[in-house]
């Protein structure tokens, strides 16, 4: 029995990790198309990258006092700081930090293009903002830049560059690693009367789930409120709601927009993901429904419940001296769904942190300089190998580096490499922020039962109507499109 | 009365001379007006033009140069259940903080108008929430109305079993810590008001009719109580106006959520500018509220202001 | 303060009375209590459960990081478990700008205040209704001006700036100023003034040097009101700055970290220090105004 499941485990990874390799040449391609516009490389190796940025700064601060300013959300100190003060080292620039609450800055960057205080130089805003922050005039298109400094191959190595283009233009670095994955206790798996209860019960065998109804099962299987054990941690909160149903829904099979940019959202699929994340919210622990980032990251280190979604951010915490399940779990990607008799797998790239300029810098050049220098292969190592950030794995050198590794575990990285290479982009539209916004409403009120599951997405499909509308229905659509070939070829196919 | 309002200031050159010729008195409020100029009644203006438009950040364009909408945005937003609501939630709350703050005002003034030896120090007690900076007050409440907060504690006792409910995650109750905040902290000012009012009383009045007869409670409701009425109205419309403006307590406690089920006026304005960025949109709603307040206060103000004068 | 007569309430039993009290007090200090107390408790005790309501390990620590982080970060470093919280500034900037903005923003009301009340009491500038018309902008929701303050200020580079928050704050505390001098300045009789132009005075001089000095103690509590109220200011410090002004109001906020969330414990070490200013001068003001009411009410 035993040797049957490491088998089908090894059949499923070796699978999953095709598709993904497959989606690595597929997002190649992509970004290669997007790249398509931008002019010819300069001249520079990669191997010299940061000392090259560093001398190109120096020369360019001459013998003035430059201080470069970073508006940074709150908690990324400790992936920036080494960094920045190698920088200072190297350049003399010093460097100033802003701190705002990383709910708010997006919000915060955009309000500069309003308020024109010139306040920072350079700002790490998330990554689905980029459409809507390039819209507002805010970012510097760095083609031009990139062109004069940027060596050969330095985003190569780069896993998910979705959001560095906006409209074919380059407005800044990823520079996080933020694919969606799973959690499990390996204890409670691998436990042989658990095992056994729950083929008694279900007829098939405990392991990683697959498909989002088995990972419902096995929630509501490990739900013993009474025992003190809960089936999940999860987020049921406002901010992080509606990507568990993104994920929910594109695992069904189904893009959120037609090709004439009509909602299918409120399809019955749609509906029934909504249902069925409504419905698994009984079997997750207490706090799931007011809790954010932090206290997630608590709730399930004290150990109590099953299973958990999150980041390699999470990972950083639940590997560490303050969780109680450091080596006590395994990983699995987002759960996908059956498709036609497929299994359908959608990852999810939801979150990261790019390096933008700001136009109303007056050191945009050394701005510039400075997160090409902070991205470049040794120094972005540095920054993710920092346990008080939240900057994870981003490039390959990132995964075969052993303090990394130690930091997060093997196991977890060949999880979250797989994840990140065959992840379906974010909602990179002009209104990301709107769309979001109002899905995320819509489906708190459905999960608290305060709107029928139907009811909830026809008021969001309508709203997404008037708010293409409002944006321009005909360059939204055009928008749309393109961005539908970016998801990878695996999902797509699969997808209607 | 006499006007002798002009002035001769000397002979000065340039726009002094010129002031100085203004009459004193406009010279007088001149500074207030300017502030007012720059800081009022400018951005007035620009909030009727930015209601005419649908100027949003992303569109990339000075507001002056936003595309005009006409009177959408005011149609839209009768029809928006989200404004609407925010607006009714806004005139629940004022009614039922300021008619709690007063019975409970009246209720603590009835208690002081004694004196006893530790009277001053009880005064000083009472009146210390309205002297906490409002954030601080509403992060305190946060603290109180966490799952594991001593108010979850406290109702388990009486309740006999584990309480660990998520105030400020309940769409249905978690107004309920903004409301109590917000009475905690100014029921005070209320209280001294009204213990003023009732304390201005004058004595002759309360000794005739204790005199003719009437008990103490009688001779309280009878005469101290309508005396002090006028005071009692001005307090409750302050504390109205300001309670209308409500803001601090909820974007401390829940930003209006979950989902918009906090949102006051002031909450709701600024989701709407500072985190969708629909400032033309915005600016149509905050010019329909103040039409609508300023037409209420006028309306109160008119017959106030005549029995002052 | 009047007399009092011992029959004016309605009579209660002496120790019901007493308990009435005491209760009240407790409802009314509770919530201080709980910030004063969190602001002792070590980073395991924020949200213990059950909750602690005595910091059963008090320590300085939050303190240390609201005041002087770098003694905080070395403190961290020798206690195992303790909080690591990487900080990028102390509070004292935040000090400073709240207390040069709220008394420049205090200065140019009362100054701009008594000016405009003198007007328009002595010289009934724009009819009886003038004061209205300032009494009006208090009835502003400040977030309707917010938006096109906004505006107004990136065009005129005021954003994020000190003198953009105090020009802010002291246009709406002008009503509130004006509104209380003005019924100061009314209780002293006009009389007065033109006793003092008739022996030689201007008029100018005679406001400044007979009404002005009777009327010190309405206008240092008005001033004092004022500061407060600039003070404890929270929304336009929200919306007018972006990271590089920073008032106490908003420094609170800052208090989140990666990994451990809203820093409870610092939140009410800092919400403790920037209430104290208040709580004095509010004191200071009850003692002063004791016998007046506002100017609500006329004997």
């Amino acid at each position: 029995m035993q040797n049957d499941d490491e088998a089908q485990k090894a059949v499923d990874r070796r699978s999953f990790l095709k598709s993904a390799a497959v989606g690595t040449a597929a997002f190649a391609a992509g970004t290669s198309l997007l790249s398509w516009a931008r002019p010819a490389k300069a001249a520079g190796s990669l191997a010299n990258v940061q000392s090259d940025a560093a001398r190109a700064a120096k020369e360019l601060a001459g013998g003035r006092v430059v201080t470069l300013r970073i508006l940074e959300p709150s908690g990324s100190l400790g992936n920036i700081k080494p960094v920045a003060d190698r920088w200072t080292a190297d350049t003399g620039i010093k460097v100033e930090y802003i701190e705002v609450p990383l709910g708010e800055i997006n919000q915060k960057v955009l309000l500069e293009a309003v308020s024109k205080a010139g306040s920072f130089d350079i700002a790490l805003p998330a990554s689905f903002g980029i459409p809507d922050l390039a819209e507002s005039g805010i970012l510097v298109d760095l083609d031009q830049l990139a062109s004069k400094y940027e060596p050969e191959g330095y985003q190569d190595s780069i896993i998910y560059k979705t959001a560095n283009y906006y409209k074919g233009n380059f407005y800044g670095y990823e520079t996080d690693g933020d694919a969606y994955v799973m959690f499990y206790r390996k204890d409670w798996i691998s436990d042989p009367e658990e095992q056994k209860r729950y083929a008694d019960r279900y007829g098939i065998t405990l392991k990683v789930p697959d498909t989002w109804e088995e990972l419902d099962q096995q929630l509501a299987f490990f739900h013993r409120p009474e025992s003190g054990r809960y089936g999940g941690a999860l987020f049921r909160s406002q901010y992080f709601i509606a990507w568990e149903w993104w994920v929910r829904f594109h695992a069904k099979g189904f893009f959120p927009f037609t090709d004439d940019l009509a909602p299918q959202i409120n399809n019955d699929a749609g509906v029934k993901a909504l249902e069925e994340l409504a419905a698994a919210s009984k079997y997750l622990y207490p706090g799931a429904r007011s809790n954010g980032l932090f206290e997630n990251f608590e709730a399930y280190g004290k150990g109590d419940s099953y299973a958990n979604i999150g980041w390699g951010g999470t990972q950083k915490y639940l590997n560490g001296d303050k969780s109680g399940v450091k080596g006590k779990l395994t990983y699995g990607p987002t759960p996908g769904g059956k498709v036609n008799g497929t299994l359908v797998r959608t990852p999810y790239f939801n979150w990261g942190w790019n390096y933008v300029v700001s136009s109303l810098s007056k050191e945009q050049e050394i701005a510039y300089l400075f997160t090409l220098y902070a991205v470049s292969p040794t120094l972005s190592t540095i920054a993710v190998r920092d346990p008080g950030g939240y900057f994870d794995p981003f490039r390959d050198e990132h995964y075969k580096d052993p303090e990394i590794i130690k930091l997060y575990s093997k196991e977890f990285l060949d999880v979250h490499e797989a994840s990140m290479r065959g992840s379906i982009p974010d909602l990179y539209l002009k209104g990301q922020g709107e769309y979001f916004d109002v899905l995320r409403v819509n489906v708190q009120a459905a999960d608290v039962g305060q709107k029928a599951p139907k009811q909830a997405l026809d008021d969001t499909a309508r709203e997404w109507d008037r708010i293409s509308r409002r944006i321009g229905r005909k360059g939204q659509t055009v928008q749309w499109r393109f961005l539908k070939g970016l998801y990878p070829q695996a999902a797509r196919s699969h997808l209607v | 009365m006499e006007r002798r309002d002009t002035v001769q200031l000397g002979t000065q050159c340039g726009p002094l001379q010129r002031i100085a010729r203004l009459p004193f008195s406009i010279v007088l409020v001149l500074p207030a007006q300017l502030i007012m100029l720059l800081v009022v009644v400018v951005p007035t203006l620009i909030v009727v033009w930015l209601s005419l438009t649908d100027w949003q950040p992303t569109d990339n364009i000075p507001w002056f140069k936003a595309e005009f909408s006409w009177f959408w945005n005011f149609y839209d937003l009768l029809s928006d259940e989200r404004f609407v609501g925010a607006v009714l939630r806004t005139l629940f709350v004022v009614a039922l903080c300021v008619s709690t703050e007063l019975v409970l005002a009246v209720a603590l003034a009835l208690l002081f108008l004694d004196e006893w030896p530790w009277r001053k120090v009880a005064v000083s007690v009472i009146i210390l929430p309205m002297m906490v900076v409002p954030v601080d007050a509403a992060n305190a409440f946060f603290m109180l109305f966490n799952d594991h907060g001593p108010i979850n504690q406290l109702l388990s006792l009486v309740l006999d079993r584990p309480f660990e409910y998520a105030w400020l995650a309940d769409p249905h109750w978690a107004l309920l810590p903004i409301i109590f905040a917000e009475v905690w902290q100014w029921t005070p000012l209320m209280f001294l008001l009204v213990l003023t009012a009732f304390l201005n009383v004058p004595r002759n009045q309360w000794r005739a009719a204790l005199g003719l007869g009437a008990t103490p409670a009688q001779a309280f409701f009878r005469v101290v109580l309508p005396l002090s009425l006028p005071v009692m109205l001005v307090a409750v419309l302050i504390r109205a106006i300001e309670t209308f403006k409500i803001f601090d307590v909820i974007y401390i406690l829940t930003r209006g959520g979950p989902g918009a089920t906090t949102e006051s006026i002031s909450m709701y304005m600024y989701n709407g500018a500072f985190v969708y960025f629909r400032m033309g949109y915005v600016a149509a709603a905050a010019l329909l509220v103040l039409f609508v307040v300023v037409s209420v206060c006028l309306a109160l103000f008119k017959p106030l202001q005549k029995h002052y004068e | 303060m009047s007399d009092r007569n011992s029959a004016r309430a309605p009579r209660l039993p002496k120790v019901l009375h007493r308990v009435a009290v005491v209760a009240a007090m407790v409802i009314a200090f509770f919530p201080v209590f709980w910030l004063l107390s969190t602001s002792f408790k070590p980073y395991e005790e924020w949200a213990s459960s059950p909750p602690h309501w005595l910091p059963k390990k008090p320590t300085l620590q939050n303190y240390r990081i609201v005041f002087a982080p770098e003694s905080a970060r070395r403190f961290a470093a020798t206690q195992a478990g303790s909080l690591d919280y990487k900080v990028s500034g102390s509070a004292w900037a935040a000090f400073g700008t709240s207390a040069v903005v709220a008394t420049a923003a205090t200065l140019l009301s009362v100054v701009a205040g008594t000016l405009a009340a003198y007007s328009i009491s002595r010289f009934r500038i724009g009819g009886g209704s003038f004061a209205f018309q300032f009494l009006s902008v208090r009835m502003f929701p400040p977030i309707a001006v917010v938006v096109p303050m906004v505006v107004l200020f990136s065009m005129l580079r005021l954003t994020d700036t000190h003198l953009g928050l105090i020009l802010a704050y002291t246009a709406f505390t002008l009503p509130f100023s004006i509104w209380m001098i003005r019924s100061f300045i009314e209780e002293i009789p006009v009389d007065l003034e033109g006793v003092a132009q008739v022996h030689g005075m201007s008029q100018v001089e005679a406001f400044l040097k007979v009404t002005l000095p009777l009327i010190r103690g309405g206008v240092l509590a008005t001033a004092l009101f004022v500061f407060i109220l600039n003070w404890s200011e929270f929304l336009f410090a929200l919306t007018l700055t972006s990271g590089h002004v920073v008032t106490v109001t908003l420094q609170v906020a800052n208090y989140v970290s990666a990994s451990s969330g809203k820093l409870y414990g610092v939140q009410a070490a800092m919400g403790t220090i920037s209430t104290i200013p208040v709580i004095v001068f509010g004191f200071l003001i009850q003692s002063l105004v004791r016998g007046l009411t506002f100017g609500a009410v006329k004997e």
